[in-house]
């Protein structure tokens, strides 16, 4: 179940922010958190030390994949979900060798797709 | 001076005239040797004819040819010296007296003091004591000299006098002081004005820069020795042994006159090099391929570290042949010497201006090429600027595919997005009639941000930018229809050559899927040496016109702005090879 499952969500578009928190929220997860960049995501992380994390890869001071490469490295049990505006194609190869649950584009984001990628493990 | 040496152009009717009468006075004095034997010592007088004939030939030689002033002033000496002569052999003849004593005793001193001044351009320059002396003295010296000769020398019955017969302008009786006049003019002021001749001509010699002096040292250590044969004549006759000296001073002064001849001479026949050189000159700037003027300028005027600046109207400056812009030298160590009106400058060695009349000729033998030159460094600076500006064009409208790629991304499409996701809120809230509605809905949005997507790609992938060139075209590989094998070689590149081979790559395989029904297509990227090479070839119906789209001509204007080339080879049934360079410094 994901009911109380925490989740941060790191995104510098505030309008998906808004509506993932409460796509996330009407399905039971608990987002502790937000953060618009990396370096803001990985302090929040360490403060927050969510269950879960979706990440959007492309952002202002950085690439969501060196994040998360980062969040796998200092916490292990976090699960770390992609995100992003441009497909996978678009994205190259990187995407496949990230260290986290999965990818979903942005226009295919729901909470039962992110439920299924964290509840994975 | 200047109207003189106009006039006495080579071969004139007036050098025919000297000619001729040169050596009719020489034949006479021959003449006169011949048939009174007893006058004077055989082997003097054969070696005093001979010298004489090698100065009229050598003076006629250089007057006739080219540095006229010079010739004639050595060839007047010759006749000085000559008319002297003729009073030993004809001493009772009031006409040879008359002749005699004019010229020999104003023209020898006259003409030969000139020459060693003006010795080897024929200029005397500026020097105000030289001219001084030269004017003040040896002009006005000689004509006072030679008027109490002719008014009262009466040599008759004295059998060593030279002349015995009277001037036409005898007076009738001589003076006693006429022995004091001749003591005070021929013998003390040579021997008093001797150090001051000494230190004018080592002073030209100083004044000469080392290119001339190769020029001048023969003559004018020639004349040196001839000058100072003269002032030891002064000094025995005048003060000394009353003359006992004579016979070793006449081989001296034979002896010297033989190296002025020689000197002038050899002076003259490197003079003649260098002009010689200039007509190489003309027929080697034909030959100069663009930028070889400087080469063949400073071969012709014998300085290697001759420089060329071309004057360019609309930078308002001189560039050098490569078209950087140059300051002209102001200092000592360089002279400039400008051809045309402002058309070009020579800046070369100051020692070059010993020769203002080669400078000046080469100047204007080269102008044309100067000219033609000066166009193509105008014409390069244009392409260059033209090739910047082209470069800027296309770096400018990449900039802005990225920005707009990136509003799209950032406005639009995350608008589109979040109403997708309030749809997707909205959804528990809404009747079941809504359903097929909020359905269709959805895919219409769907629809909307993948249209959207595909347009934000093709006006600039994303990826480009942010993974490289290997990234990007692996997923333009992944996503064409017909297989494609590719190798790309990894590290990135400047922005303008990656987005270029990009969008070579990008049209090509879009080519292939459209019209060569191939079944494989190979993408090669290799760097090396400073060029990106790229190679899309295809094993499709081939026979395709690189003309008839505006697709490939826009990509080559695009490689072309990078100084790159595209090449597109597609034979009939053999497949099309489309090929890339561009330069990558990096």
């Amino acid at each position: 179940m994901v009911v109380g499952v925490t989740v941060l969500i790191v995104d510098d578009h505030p309008t998906f922010r808004r509506f993932a928190r409460r796509l996330l929220e009407q399905a039971g997860f608990a987002v502790v958190g937000e953060a618009d960049d990396c370096a803001s995501g990985i302090a929040a992380a360490r403060a927050l030390h969510p269950e879960a994390v979706l990440l959007d890869i492309l952002l202002p001071d950085g690439s969501g994949l060196d994040v998360a490469a980062t969040l796998a490295e200092r916490y292990q049990a976090t699960a770390v979900v992609l995100t992003s505006s441009r497909s996978a194609d678009d994205l190259g190869v990187a995407l496949h060798e990230a260290p986290a649950r999965g990818f979903i584009p942005k226009e295919r984001f729901s909470s039962e797709a992110f439920a299924a990628l964290v509840g994975e493990a | 001076m200047n109207r003189v040496r106009t006039e006495l152009r080579s071969r004139s009717p007036i050098w025919w005239v000297a000619a001729f009468a040169g050596v009719a006075i020489f034949a006479l004095d021959l003449v006169g040797h011949l048939t009174q034997p007893n006058i004077q010592d055989t082997g003097v007088w054969i070696f005093l004819d001979t010298k004489l004939a090698a100065l009229i030939a050598a003076g006629l030689w250089i007057w006739g040819w080219r540095v006229r002033l010079i010739g004639l002033l050595l060839f007047g000496w010759a006749i000085a010296v000559l008319a002297g002569d003729l009073m030993n052999v004809y001493p009772d003849s009031r006409s040879v007296a008359t002749f005699g004593l004019l010229v020999y005793w104003t023209g020898a001193n006259i003409f030969f003091l000139h020459m060693a001044f003006a010795y080897p351009t024929g200029r005397l320059g500026r020097h105000w004591p030289t001219r001084l002396l030269l004017i003040g003295f040896v002009y006005v010296g000689s004509v006072i000299t030679v008027i109490p000769w002719l008014l009262f020398q009466d040599g008759r019955g004295c059998a060593d006098c030279r002349p015995r017969a009277t001037s036409y302008f005898f007076v009738g009786h001589s003076v006693s002081w006429l022995d004091d006049w001749n003591l005070f003019w021929v013998y003390w002021s040579w021997v008093a004005l001797a150090p001051v001749f000494v230190w004018l001509i080592w002073r030209r010699f100083r004044m000469t820069s080392k290119g001339g002096r190769r020029t001048v040292w023969p003559f004018l250590t020639a004349f040196s020795l001839a000058f100072a044969d003269l002032v030891i004549w002064s000094i025995d006759g005048g003060f000394g042994s009353g003359g006992s000296l004579d016979p070793y001073l006449t081989y001296g002064d034979i002896s010297t006159a033989w190296l002025v001849v020689l000197g002038a001479v050899s002076g003259v026949l490197v003079t003649r090099r260098a002009r010689g050189v200039v007509g190489n000159l003309v027929v080697e700037l034909g030959r100069a391929a663009p930028g070889g003027v400087r080469d063949a300028l400073a071969r012709a005027i014998g300085d290697p570290t001759l420089e060329l600046a071309l004057w360019v109207p609309q930078k308002h400056g001189w560039v050098d042949e490569e078209g950087n812009e140059v300051e002209l030298p102001t200092g000592d160590d360089r002279t400039v010497t400008l051809v045309g009106e402002k058309l070009a400058a020579i800046i070369h060695d100051p020692v070059l201006l010993d020769q203002p009349s080669l400078l000046e000729a080469a100047g204007s033998a080269a102008r044309f090429a100067l000219e033609n030159e000066r166009l193509q460094v105008e014409l390069r600076a244009q392409l260059a600027e033209l090739r910047e500006s082209r470069a800027r064009i296309v770096w400018a409208g990449d900039e802005e595919r990225r920005r707009l790629e990136r509003d799209l991304h950032d406005g639009a499409q995350q608008r589109l997005l979040g109403l997708g996701m309030a749809l997707q809120l909205l959804e528990p809230h809404l009747d079941k009639d809504a359903g097929p509605l909020l359905e269709e809905t959805e895919t219409e949005l769907q629809q909307a941000l993948a249209e959207l997507r595909e347009l934000a790609r093709g006006i600039h992938p994303a990826v480009l930018t942010d993974q490289g060139l290997a990234a990007a075209l692996k997923t333009l590989a992944q996503r064409s229809p017909v297989p494609v094998e590719l190798y790309a070689c990894s590290g990135r590149l400047p922005a303008p050559v990656e987005t270029a081979a990009y969008f070579v790559v990008s049209e090509a395989l879009t080519n292939i899927v459209k019209y060569a029904r191939a079944e494989h297509a190979w993408v090669n990227v290799t760097r090396n040496n400073g060029l990106v090479r790229i190679d899309v070839r295809d094993d499709g119906i081939g026979g395709a016109n690189p003309t008839a789209g505006s697709g490939l001509s826009g990509l080559a204007d695009r490689i072309g702005a990078l100084d790159g080339q595209l090449e597109i080879e597609s034979p009939a049934g053999a497949g099309t090879h489309v090929a890339a360079e561009i330069p990558c410094a990096r």
